[in-house]
């Protein structure tokens, strides 16, 4: 941790060494503690610590950038010398915007002391308890504890100063048999809001539940969705489409969509970075102000995300979201609405269908709808007559996620947080899908 | 830089460490990009830092420094052993390593044109040049070229008396054209998609893409797949895939499969395990005789080529699969300690942060005997795929679904029409079972992948494949919706 004022100081000084026209420095840290385990026992245990300042030069309308985790004279020196040196190489850009103006960004309080500070033996603790449920059944547990703070901060020579010091939390378990698998995912900017013991249940109770699955000719079905693979269905829509880049190329699911009412009338997502219900992040890489943007609203496809190149483009404003310091605008703190169904009333309405725990190694087979692919993974079950009747063997599927947002017959009434390892984070609820198109079984 | 690894072999044993590794990354990296007439990135990276692993009363321990002071490196070997008591404290079987491993010299990926020393403004002219070419074609709707050139400076040291010196270069490179009409969107990358082509090279490596030239042909393709024929929907027919989507075939489902710490269960919860159990070591049919697998770090240019992995094992070739029959793994030194092997050197990090992992090194089909031209003569009717556009397998690398950018009709021995939205899906022994002819050495390449993901905290690998077009029988293809 560098903590706000030696972030600040240190940005600073490093714009001091700027001879470019105009200048920005994000500074992205992170300090991370994690504990893997496998077999019911630890099998890696590291923590790493590292500061990054990642530099744009600005020279008329050409931007220059450069990146350095040395923090010398000698070394922030060099880098601000490389983003210029970058900068004047470029032909001019006619429809860069400049760098953004300064806009405060809100105070988000997401920082706790005991997730920053935690130890290795209370993460081995941790997991400890989970490895002692996995095996009182007789199951190979494994996964990941995850503890640590994170900083981010952005001063410019247009008057930019932004700082925001989280935390993040996170245990992922999987409990297996020979037959069988169970998943369990936690993750919160509190320590306490990762509750091992019932994730350890969680994840054992799917793999007992699940051994000796049946096989199940593909074709389709309708489901129930855990939170877990509704959080892929969003993830899928985020990458695909839901950044203002990919709309403006014609390559996203939203062209052609937006005002149109694509889903179900109850569904409503959007994307909001300062939310504490979220893992906040206030302000983007370019040190904008994350706002709320409604993505989809009442099932009627909205509009995408803006950085501040993108929403030039639209003469609108960008809505905060370079999430990285090169690449598209990215929507990655997402919410969905949740609804009034417990998941018992989900798989209570469900004449014959399956229950889905997760998603796994999903990719996109075509732009247009968002259609994925992707297997099943670590508790499927076969619904008849409402009920849970018994496991089935893994699926693979082929399946628009737009189209299955617009066969939602029942949202679950508690959404959770899904925290993933490279900053992105949704709010899910389950959801009952009416189709579901799974067209190949493995082994 | 070698006075703080020695510092921190000495701290970590003093501390308690039984086995103390240190290693020292500084790394360079110059990106270009150029988006349809922009030039979109130009950047200059840098990254340094140093990485103490440690077994401490059996157990693991990892911590990492960027600050490379002698007291950095001190507190870094200190939470190594911190975090290994931890780590011991909640049992598990002791760590155990093997044969000591005493690798000392140095070494530096050969280069006939330092990439570094190019100027910058002919490298953007390159990618300009060529965004220009692609431009003239109507109907793109976007482009992208891009260059990346990487040097890695790497010291490896350990308590057993290993000290080793790598300079790692890397050049990659590609461009990507993509047509919006008619309701479809349709891609063409060169020289493979995933962003480019790299490998462990210098500037000729760019040079020999010859981008520019390619850009108008690759462009066309994109806006003629708009209004190409569907692949037929749901059926089954002979395949022959073309060499880089082969080289993603091999990555997927023999790569990852043969990974040892992932048969053994440590990625179990993330990444998945294996169908390639122990058990089935020189005891599986994996594929048809024609199948030749072989994983070494000494071709270049493949990204898996270097003098000595991050546990300092000396490069070499290892056969994966013989005539068909499964005999070989990617090990480390403690993975293959429990089968009572020894390491093959595929332990690599991707930063001075980051623990070392069994990484895919150049895992490659070997050529066989067929001109390809030949091949599609000899094949009756079938569709010849390539240049990747989705990839998924199963967690245990038994089903999987590829989509290609590109398909052609093959009738009576000859190619025929042009098809789009092309994939196929299968279970991977059946399907090298069902692989009947490879193209030979005339038609081989080696492919590199930069973005290869394992292990949590997040790493991107990079592996080479060498493949050469192949065929395969009754094969499912055209599951779309």
């Amino acid at each position: 941790m560098i903590g706000e004022h030696a972030a600040l100081t240190l940005l600073e000084r490093a714009l001091s060494f700027s001879a470019a026209q105009h200048t920005d420095i994000y500074l992205s840290s992170q300090d991370l503690g994690l504990t893997r385990f496998a077999g019911n026992a630890i099998h890696q245990n590291v923590s790493h610590s590292n500061v990054t300042l990642n530099i744009r030069a600005v020279e008329g309308q050409r931007l220059g950038r450069a990146t350095t985790n040395d923090l010398s004279d000698g070394g922030i020196g060099r880098a601000m010398a490389a983003a210029r040196r970058n900068a004047l190489l470029m032909p001019e850009d006619p429809a860069f915007p400049g760098l953004p103006e300064p806009h405060p960004a809100p105070r988000v309080a997401s920082w706790d002391e005991p997730a920053a500070a935690c130890p290795p033996q209370l993460r081995a603790q941790m997991v400890g308890e989970v490895c002692r449920q996995g095996a009182a059944e007789g199951l190979n547990t494994a996964g990941a504890c995850r503890t640590g703070a994170q900083e981010i901060a952005v001063v410019s020579s247009r008057g930019v100063r932004a700082y925001h010091a989280g935390t993040f939390a996170g245990l992922i378990v999987t409990a297996r048999s020979d037959t069988s698998a169970g998943w369990a995912k936690g993750g919160s900017w509190r320590l306490d809001g990762v509750d091992a013991p019932a994730l350890g249940r969680e994840a054992v109770d799917r793999a007992v539940r699940g051994r000796n699955p049946q096989p199940i000719p593909p074709g389709q079905y309708p489901v129930v969705l855990a939170h877990y693979a509704v959080d892929d269905i969003l993830e899928a829509l985020s990458l695909y489409g839901m950044g203002a880049q990919a709309v403006q190329e014609g390559r996203s699911w939203m062209n052609g969509l937006q005002g149109v009412q694509a889903m179900s009338e109850p569904v409503s997502i959007w994307d909001d970075g300062a939310s504490p219900d979220g893992w906040p992040l206030p302000f983007d890489a370019e040190g904008v102000p994350r706002r709320r943007v409604e993505i989809v609203g009442n099932g009627v496809v909205n509009v995408p995300v803006h950085n501040t190149y993108t929403a030039a483009q639209d003469g609108a404003a960008s809505t905060g979201h370079q999430a990285y310091f090169t690449g598209p605008p990215i929507a990655s703190n997402l919410f969905m609405r949740p609804g009034d169904r417990t998941i018992e009333q989900l798989v209570a309405a469900t004449r014959r269908g399956l229950y889905i725990t997760r998603f796994f190694y999903t990719r996109l087979s075509h732009n247009k709808g968002c259609v994925m692919t992707g297997m099943t993974r670590d508790g499927t079950f076969l619904i008849e007559d409402g009920e849970i009747k018994h496991p089935v063997k893994d699926l693979r599927f082929t399946q628009s996620y737009v189209d299955a947002l617009n066969a939602v017959e029942g949202i679950g009434n508690e959404a959770n947080l899904v925290l993933n390892e490279v900053g992105f984070a949704t709010r899910v609820p389950a959801l009952k899908l009416g189709n579901f198109n799974f067209t190949g079984a493995t082994v | 830089m070698d006075s703080l690894i020695a510092r921190a072999l000495d701290t970590a044993a003093a501390r308690g460490a039984g086995y103390a590794d240190a290693r020292l990354v500084e790394t360079a990296q110059e990106r270009y990009s150029v988006r349809s007439g922009v030039a979109d990135v130009i950047s200059s990276d840098e990254s340094v830092g140093i990485g103490v692993r440690v077994v401490v009363d059996g157990a693991w321990g990892f911590a990492s420094t960027n600050t490379m002071t002698p007291e950095s490196v001190d507190r870094a070997a200190a939470v190594a052993v911190e975090i290994g008591r931890a780590s011991a404290a909640s049992g598990g079987p002791p760590v155990d390593l093997g044969p000591p491993v005493t690798s000392r010299g140095v070494y530096s990926t050969p280069v006939d044109v330092d990439p570094f020393g190019i100027a910058p403004e002919e490298k953007l002219a390159l990618l300009l040049e060529t965004d220009g070419r692609m431009a003239r074609v109507a109907g793109i709707s976007a482009r992208q070229s891009n260059l990346i050139f990487i040097r890695e400076r790497k010291t490896f040291a350990n308590t057993e008396g290993a000290h080793v010196e790598q300079t790692i270069y890397e050049s990659g490179g590609g461009i990507q054209a993509t047509a919006v009409g008619g309701g479809e969107v349709q891609r063409r990358s060169y020289p493979q998609s995933m962003g480019r082509q790299q490998g462990c090279s210098g500037w000729e490596y760019i040079r020999a893409m010859e981008l520019p030239a390619n850009a108008e042909r690759v462009a066309s393709e994109a806006v003629a797949l708009l209004t190409a024929d569907h692949c037929p929907s749901d059926i089954a027919t002979t395949l022959i895939i073309g060499g880089s989507q082969v080289g993603l075939q091999i990555h997927e489902s023999c790569g990852h499969a043969i990974e040892l710490d992932r048969v053994l269960g440590s990625e179990a919860a993330y990444a998945g395990t294996s169908f390639l159990t122990a058990d089935k070591l020189h005891n599986f049919r994996y594929g048809s005789d024609c199948v030749n697998i072989t994983a070494d770090s000494i071709r270049l240019p493949g990204l898996g080529s270097f003098g000595w992995d991050d546990e300092g094992v000396p490069a070499q070739s290892t056969p994966i699969v013989e005539a068909g029959r499964f005999v070989g793994y990617l090990m480390s030194r403690e993975t293959a300690s429990t089968l009572g092997l020894q390491s093959n050197g595929t332990m690599r990090a991707s930063s001075w942060n980051r623990l070392p992992l069994i990484r895919m090194t150049n895992v490659s089909l070997e050529p066989g005997q067929w001109e390809l031209d030949d091949l599609i003569a000899d094949t009756d009717d079938g569709i010849l795929v390539d240049t990747n556009r989705s990839w998924s397998i199963d967690d245990r690398r038994y089903n999987f679904q590829f989509g290609t950018e590109v398909g052609y009709e093959i009738k009576r021995g000859k190619l025929g029409r042009l098809l789009r939205n092309c994939t196929y899906t299968g279970i991977t022994p059946e399907f090298w079972n069902s692989c009947d002819a490879v193209c030979n050495s005339s038609h081989w390449n080696m492919w590199g992948t930069p973005n290869c993901g394992k292990g949590q905290p997040g790493q991107l690998g990079h592996t080479g494949h060498g493949a050469a077009p192949a065929r395969f029988r009754n094969v499912r293809v055209g599951v779309m919706r």
